[in-house]
């Protein structure tokens, strides 16, 4: 490929990898905005919920895959049940651990996130083992095809699809309809909104669902465009960091922009730097994680906190 | 020394919000030693005029003296340390220490111990120490709050709370002491408590600027009223004067004339 | 802070101030010291292997390190996720100078600990405009960049780091011998300063001002604290102790390699202060233990083939356990270990009408 074209490939696959963060970032924004938790143990939630996706779907038949779980189903059974386990687990997490915390200052929901993402950790590592990487049963078309002449993998670019689809719901979903109005409305106040009745449980439950949905759908999204299952899907939470930081905590519009800059950059990085050093774009996230605090802290599109003295 | 004894002036100070101007080209003088309060309703601006002579905010334009220095745009911490005290209106919580705590976390600008006296204790910080508490001691007794010294903040009553933080102001030795709303939210009991000691720290010969709305305790006390309505001053003058001007029982004092005194 | 009744007026508040006011105090004191004197010789004699003593060291200098954080986070409220990256600076620093550049023991190891101390006053200049999680964030963030920078220089070994590090010693006389009982002494010794320094701090001048900032940064500054530079102290200390903890680790281990130093580190020191009670010095000493005595018996446990699976699971009990411990005690003693122990004090002075 000549350097027009390669360059136009770092971009397009950025934007479509960018579109999968874009997704998870939201899921995290969302858990944000409605329950003021800083959710750290979202990449466990992205790696127990890609894990039971493999116990369902299973690892694509092959000499590689050697292990194949023993609930493995066919696919429209799989995916539901999937779907079924998930909401059980962030109905589990919302009742167990953050009810009783609504309210509280963020430091104390941070900790509690930071003792629910070791304790997973050892859960999910004790459940499925702690290393190896499965690959994920493709549930969407796999192969090469190009796109002008820029040769995109099938699954990145399926994921992307599902990806845009999401967000794009979600968009609709929290700034159209009544329900997404008053999540985020009872996040502004939650005692006062317990006061008055509003069901702040509700909200709760719906809030932490969405976010091990959208933590598992990212999870299995990046698996399928080739990274498999693993344990070091956990890194998400960097990606994620990354870009809720970019966006704004608490804007959904935000995570594109920063799902898209980071992916975009992540490419770039990887590319420009690989003469001069080696291994930089394991560090590009941090990096702009660094710029964006010191140039603004509450993101490119996060609303500016109001300090009342 | 001082601009014909007067120890606190203001000079045309404008505030915005966005587009909301809490502040409108407000002037004001404080004489040396004298109570002056400062009223009006609610969002006429009294709290951010407090806020930004103490530095929290940063008005648009307009000129703040202290004893003839510029005080305009300092932080909040420098203003502090030049001797202007101020309370806040929701007592400042400090969820983990006790009165005694907060009081003595009050003398830091009057301590000199550094990080290495403080690792060694030993010496001047055991001093410092020492000399801190007997003070603060005695601003427990002259504020009458023996009973909660060792209480922490979040076990007191809003009443307490208030009291410990007009103490938590006079530990500082000011020069100055800003009084945001002292006695709202208390009892009539309470509030005689909290009259008596702002006339206390009168003899003592502090200057004191009250935020306050019960009328009465400020045309007690005051020697002089500044009124402010939609971040504009309305009116100022003796609580004699205030009480006959017209335009200012019209917007808030509802009625109370002369005849009332 | 703690409740001791209303107080008398008129007493000395020397006594007051004082740690060891009491006789009590000074018996418990006593006692406590003549059993660590003791103890090695105990531990070499009677248990059935020496990696009691092992274990023990590597506690002396986790404690050192979370007293740091303890101080940076616990006392003054700055959230440090990147402590372990301090540690991690104090031990290279240190393996640098004993190796490459001969220096003596007693020389290099207060330089680590001033150069980690002045490496994160500087991550603290970031920070100071931040507030609450963001300056976890940022020290994050340096965490992982510090990992990638210290693995990409040549005097640091690289990706391999260093090994063969200069053994401790005094004056030629080699401190580390194959029963680490006069190491364990030497550290035993910075331990005890490092306690008294932290106790000094909390109940000082600069300690209250941790608190006040840490508890409402805003009205901090009515107070007349600068609260910059404040921050930058909290932070300034708490690499002091990082560095001083990393040096001890690297003249223990005599390999200091970065891949050493993970992320989890920092989040069991986390888990330490809060389950031991954050600012509280004795708190951060008790979550130590506590964390470590949990990982000790998992190992002992495993070791002797008591658990079901493969050899790794023990591990994840490990975590297992760590995770269900910081959630119990966020959510049901976020005061700590230390609260709990205050409680029992309660008790047992009102008793029988207390509880």
């Amino acid at each position: 490929m000549d350097a027009g074209t390669n360059l136009l490939y770092l971009v397009v696959s950025g934007i479509m990898v960018g579109s999968i963060y874009s997704l998870i970032g939201m899921g995290f924004v969302i858990t944000y905005r409605t329950t003021n938790v800083f959710n750290i143990a979202y990449g466990q939630f992205a790696v127990l919920g890609a894990f039971i996706a493999w116990s369902f779907i299973g690892s694509p038949p092959g000499p590689s895959a050697s292990l194949q779980p023993v609930t493995r189903l066919i696919l429209p059974l799989a995916i539901p049940l999937t779907v079924i386990c998930v909401i059980v687990f962030g109905l589990l997490v919302e009742r167990l651990l953050f009810r009783r915390m609504i309210g509280k200052p963020v430091f104390v929901t941070f900790m509690l996130g930071l003792g629910l993402l070791v304790l997973l950790r050892g859960l999910i590592m004790l459940m499925w083992g702690g290393g190896g990487l499965r690959a994920l049963a493709p549930t969407i078309p796999v192969g090469s095809m190009t796109i002008g002449n820029i040769p995109i993998r099938k699954e990145l670019f399926w994921s992307f699809g599902l990806a845009l689809f999401g967000a794009l719901a979600f968009l609709f979903f929290f700034k159209k309809t009544r329900l997404g109005l008053a999540m985020r409305a009872i996040y502004d106040n939650q005692i006062a909104a317990r006061c008055l009745g509003v069901s702040a449980r509700l909200n709760s439950q719906i809030a932490w669902v969405l976010c091990a949905l959208i933590a598992t759908a990212g999870g299995v999204l990046i698996a399928v465009g080739g990274t498999g299952v693993s344990m070091g899907l956990e890194n998400l939470v960097l990606v994620v960091l990354a870009v809720v930081l970019i966006g704004g905590l608490d804007s959904l519009l935000g995570s594109v922009v920063g799902g898209l800059i980071l992916a975009i950059g992540n490419n770039l990085a990887i590319y420009y730097s690989a003469n001069y050093i080696p291994g930089f774009d394991s560090i590009f996230k941090m990096i702009l994680i660094l710029l964006i605090l010191l140039i603004r802290p509450h993101g490119l599109m996060g609303t500016k906190p109001i300090e009342r003295v | 020394m001082t601009e014909n004894g007067n120890v606190l002036i203001g000079k045309d100070i404008h505030l915005n919000f966005g587009g909301i101007k809490a502040l409108d080209g407000v002037d004001f003088t404080v004489e040396r030693g004298k109570i002056v309060s400062i009223i009006g309703p609610n969002g006429a601006g009294k709290t951010c005029l407090v806020n930004s002579i103490t530095g929290y905010y940063h008005p648009q334009r307009g000129r703040i003296l202290y004893r003839d220095k510029d005080i305009f745009g300092l932080k909040p911490h420098k203003i502090a340390r030049l001797g202007i005290s101020r309370t806040f209106q929701d007592p400042t919580t400090y969820p983990s220490m006790t009165a005694l705590d907060i009081l003595l976390a009050g003398r830091y600008m009057h301590t000199r111990a550094n990080m290495l006296h403080s690792m060694a204790y030993f010496g001047r910080s055991k001093r410092e120490e020492l000399e801190s508490r007997r003070i603060v001691e005695e601003t427990i007794t002259f504020t009458h709050i023996e009973d909660v010294r060792k209480l922490p903040l979040a076990t007191m009553s809003y009443g307490q709370r208030k009291q410990v933080e007009i103490a938590r102001a006079l530990v500082m030795e000011p020069k100055v002491i800003i009084l945001d709303e002292p006695m709202s939210g208390l009892d009539d009991s309470m509030k005689e408590i909290v009259t008596e000691l702002i006339l206390d720290m009168h003899d003592r010969g502090m200057t004191i600027v009250l935020i306050e709305h019960d009328i009465q305790a400020v045309m007690e006390l005051s020697h002089f009223i500044v009124v402010l309505d939609y971040g504009e001053k309305i009116a100022e003058g003796t609580p004699n004067e205030i009480s006959r001007n017209e335009r200012v029982t019209e917007a808030y004092l509802g009625g109370w004339s002369s005849a009332q005194q | 802070m703690m409740i001791r009744g209303k107080g008398r007026r008129g007493i000395d508040y020397s006594k007051d101030l004082a740690i060891l006011g009491t006789w009590q105090r000074w018996t418990a004191l006593a006692v406590f010291m003549v059993v660590l004197i003791i103890l090695p010789f105990v531990l070499d004699y009677w248990t059935w292997n020496t990696g009691w003593l092992i274990f023990i060291n590597s506690t002396i200098i986790t404690i050192i390190a979370v007293l740091g954080l303890n101080i940076t986070s616990g006392m003054a409220g700055q959230v440090n996720l990147g402590h372990s990256a301090f540690v991690m600076t104090g031990g290279f620093t240190m393996a640098v100078l004993t190796t490459a550049a001969s220096w003596p023991m007693l020389v290099a190891l207060p330089v680590a600990a001033l150069f980690t101390g002045l490496v994160a006053a500087v991550v603290a200049i970031p920070s100071i405009r931040l507030k609450g999680f963001y300056v976890a964030v940022v020290t994050m963030a340096f965490f992982y960049i510090a990992q990638f920078a210290i693995s990409k220089f040549d005097i640091t070994g690289g990706m391999h780091g260093l090994t063969r590090i200069s053994p401790p010693a005094i004056g030629g006389h080699v401190l580390k011998t194959s029963n680490y009982m006069g190491w364990f002494y030497f550290m035993m010794i910075l331990l005890i300063l490092c306690i008294i320094v932290s106790v000094n701090i909390k109940r000082s001048r600069l300690g209250r001002a941790f608190t006040a900032v840490r508890d409402n940064y805003i009205a901090a500054a009515s107070l007349g604290i600068n609260v910059p530079w404040v921050k930058l102290r909290a932070f300034f200390i708490g690499g002091l102790y990082a560095g001083l903890a990393g040096g001890l680790l690297a003249s223990s281990i005599s390999v200091i390699r970065v891949d050493q130093f993970t992320f989890w580190e920092s989040i069991w020191y986390l888990g330490m202060i809060i389950i031991g009670g954050a600012g509280s010095t004795a708190g951060a000493v008790m979550g130590v233990v506590f964390l470590q005595l949990i990982s000790k018996i998992m190992s002992i446990i495993g070791s002797a083939g008591w658990i079901p699976g493969n050899v790794s699971t023990p591990i994840f009990i490990t975590y297992i356990m760590y995770g269900l411990i910081i959630i119990l005690f966020v959510s049901f003693k976020p005061n700590g270990l230390i609260s709990l122990w205050q409680k029992i004090k309660i008790n047992y002075k009102r008793w029988p009408f207390g509880v």
